[in-house]
Parts: C-alpha cells; sequence; structure tokens
C-alpha cells in the first residue's frame, strides 16, 4: 500500500471530476482531526481515513486485500477504472443527474443502457458524453454512466433511443462479485 | 527476505562492482578519459629534467567532451533514457501533503469546468444552427406550397375563363350543341338575343 504519485493523482482527479462537482469535500479534515487519503494497493486506488491508512501499514503487501472504499482501479495503460464501488462517493456531488422510472431500473441494473422511454427526468443543460449518476425515483443511486446525448437532443428522440451508456451498475456487486473488490 | 534484499539492492550494488571492477571496460566515457589524461601526464614526468614543457604540452592530445563532438545522443555510450539526474532521489515522488493535493485538485477542477463549458457552449451552438436550419426549411416548404397554390388557381381561373369564352361564341355562331346541353343542362346557357313571334296580321 503506497500514497498515489503526482501523476496517478491526476488521473484520478480527473476521472472523479467527470462525475463529481466539488472535490475539494474529498479530501477536507474531518472533525475528529482526521482526513481522508487516496492509497494504492496493488492497481486499486482506495479511499480510506488517514488513521486507518497508519494502521494498516503494519499488514504485508500481499496480505492486505482491501480498506476504505475502492475507487476503482488502474489498468496497464495508465488509465483510471471507476468500480461501483465508487457510486456512494460520487453520488454525494454528482454534477449530472438522471432518474430513472420503475420500470427502467431492472434492465439498468442487469446491465443494459438506459433508453428514453425509462428516463423519468434529468438535469437541464447536459452536454453530451459527460459523467451522470442514475437514481431511482425514490433517490436512491443505482449506478453511473455516460450521457450519449444533450439533454435537448434527447428530447427529440424516439422512445428507444439511448440516453445514457451505462458504466456502473449496482448489479455488478452480484455479477462481479469475485473481482470486484480483489484482483483476479 | 534475504532473496528479497538482494533483489531491492540489484540496482546499486552490482553497478559499483562493475565500475570497480571493470575500469578500463569502457562502460563510462569519463574513466576513459581520466585515464587518457593520466597516460599523458606520465611521460611528463619522465622527461621531468627536460626545460621543453610548452613542447610537451603540444603534444598531449586535446580530449574532447562528448558535447563538443556532437555525437547524437541516441549513439552514445550511456544512451538518453537510461541516465538519472544526480541528486534527486530514487523512486516515485508521492503526493500525500493537503497543499498539494489542493494545488492539483484546483487544477483539475480548473481544468474540467472550462471542458465543460466549452462543451455546453458548442452543443448551444448547435442547437442554434440547428433550429435555425429547421426554420428555414419550413418556410421553403410554405413557400412551395403557397406556389402550388397559388398555380392551382390560376389553373382554375383559366378553366373557367375558357369555358365563358366558348359559350358565347357557340351561341353566337350556332346555339348550343346537343353535347353541351347534355353536359350542363339546357338552362344553363341563355342565349341573349330576345326571341321574338310574329303573327300574320289579318287583313
Amino acid at each position: 500500500m503506497r500514497p498515489l504519485t503526482d501523476q496517478e493523482m491526476k488521473i484520478v482527479l480527473d476521472k472523479l471530476a467527470n462525475y463529481m462537482t466539488d472535490l475539494k469535500s474529498l479530501i477536507a479534515p474531518l472533525e475528529d482531526g482526521d482526513r481522508y487519503v487516496f492509497r494504492m494497493q496493488k492497481d486499486r486506488v482506495y479511499y480510506v481515513k488517514l488513521s486507518i491508512a497508519n494502521i494498516a501499514t503494519c499488514v504485508a503487501r500481499d496480505k492486505l486485500l482491501s480498506l476504505g472504499t475502492c475507487l476503482g482501479k488502474m489498468t496497464k495503460s495508465g488509465k483510471f477504472r471507476l468500480h461501483i464501488t465508487a457510486l456512494p462517493i460520487l453520488a454525494q456531488n454528482a454534477r449530472y443527474k438522471i432518474w430513472v422510472k420503475d420500470n427502467g431500473a431492472q434492465p439498468f441494473l442487469y446491465g443494459s443502457n438506459i433508453v428514453k422511454a425509462h428516463v423519468g427526468r434529468w438535469t437541464e443543460d447536459c452536454p453530451e458524453h459527460s459523467g451522470c449518476v442514475v437514481y431511482n425515483m425514490a433517490d436512491i443511486p443505482l449506478g453511473f454512466g455516460v450521457t450519449a446525448r444533450s439533454t435537448a437532443e434527447a428530447r427529440r428522440l424516439d422512445p428507444t433511443g439511448i440516453v445514457c451508456f451505462r458504466q456502473a451498475d449496482c448489479g455488478e456487486y452480484l455479477r462481479d462479485e469475485d473481482t470486484l473488490f480483489t484482483g483476479a | 527476505m534475504g532473496k528479497t534484499r538482494t533483489i531491492k539492492n540489484k540496482h546499486a550494488e552490482p553497478s559499483k562492482k562493475k565500475a570497480k571492477k571493470a575500469g578500463d571496460g569502457g562502460v563510462k566515457k569519463t574513466k576513459d578519459r581520466a585515464g587518457s589524461k593520466s597516460k599523458a601526464k606520465v611521460p611528463a614526468i619522465e622527461v621531468k629534467g627536460k626545460p621543453n614543457l610548452g613542447q610537451d604540452k603540444k603534444k598531449q592530445k586535446r580530449v574532447y567532451s562528448e558535447k563538443e563532438l556532437g555525437i547524437p545522443q541516441l549513439n552514445t555510450v550511456t544512451p538518453v533514457g537510461v541516465t538519472k539526474p544526480k541528486g534527486k532521489k530514487k523512486g516515485k515522488v508521492f503526493v500525500d501533503d493537503r497543499e498539494s493535493m489542493n494545488t492539483i485538485l484546483a487544477m483539475v477542477e480548473a481544468e474540467k469546468q472550462g471542458q465543460i463549458e466549452s462543451k455546453i457552449m458548442r452543443a448551444r451552438q448547435l442547437e442554434e444552427i440547428r433550429e435555425a436550419r429547421r426554420i428555414e426549411a419550413e418556410k421553403k416548404e410554405a413557400e412551395r406550397k403557397a406556389l402550388l397554390e397559388n398555380t392551382k388557381e390560376q389553373l382554375r381561373k383559366k378553366r373557367k375563363k375558357n369555358k365563358k369564352g366558348g359559350d358565347q361564341k357557340s351561341s353566337e355562331d350556332e346555339g348550343p350543341s346537343l353535347k353541351e346541353l347534355t353536359s350542363t343542362g339546357s338552362k344553363a346557357v341563355k342565349s341573349k338575343k330576345k326571341k321574338k313571334v310574329s303573327f300574320a296580321t289579318p287583313e
């Protein structure tokens, strides 16, 4: 387990900024004087309290499976891929939101993209190809994705047209249970 | 543990050993240069007694530095990528303090904000263009329809005029033909000439 380098930190924050607005709140000091930090274990990036990260240093690298919240993993080509486990953090300060109707929740959780017919409402002035967090109508985050069309374009779209490309959904907790937290 | 230690120091130790063992191996040019210098100095020591030091200096071969030679960097003994800056810490530089994290955060946020704004602006411009195009197309369609209606109307009027003109002619010349009478009816056509009936007066 190690802190992130300058380059890695930039890549991670860049990805998070696609979905979130207020990044500074991520590293703001907590009431008890503690703060959250980013740590890398193998190829996974974790968002963890500094006190817990310090305690975890006594665990051998190969024995440490996971700590804190896993944000995602660094690919071998140097990109960062967000995992569904990062959803609670993204949902706190989501930049763009899409609410899906009850009839659209199941298809989304089974791994399909969101079609216009399933959208209950969405954030105004949302450009295309920008990250958005997907909620159900009861404001429970279900996953996140990338918008396929801007809001204005999506209005003219037919009901079967894709509005949002899925990136991760809560169904992955079951589907990718074995590889989600630890590398295969 | 022992193995891992040797692996860790793999980069550090053998290089030292190599440098010591293979001094004239030609690994580093600086060593060679130093050797050549020492060789050049040796005759100077031997001919210590002679006063012509200036001649010896002339004999000394000038040693060119790599910069002076202008050798392409990839052709040098130590390739470009291998050389590491001296006095710098080996390995990765981590970001863990809040200040540096904050600076990176600010940079990333500003960059992203700019990107999104430009995206929105572009989308709006495209939308405006699309709207203008749509309005123009609608206008053209309306114009075309109006023109079509106009020509239709004109044609209708022409036909009516023709009909009227034809009737007048027929009545003047021969009176209504049988065909016309069947199509339009006998009442539709009225001749302007009044029919007069004259009776022979009895004497």
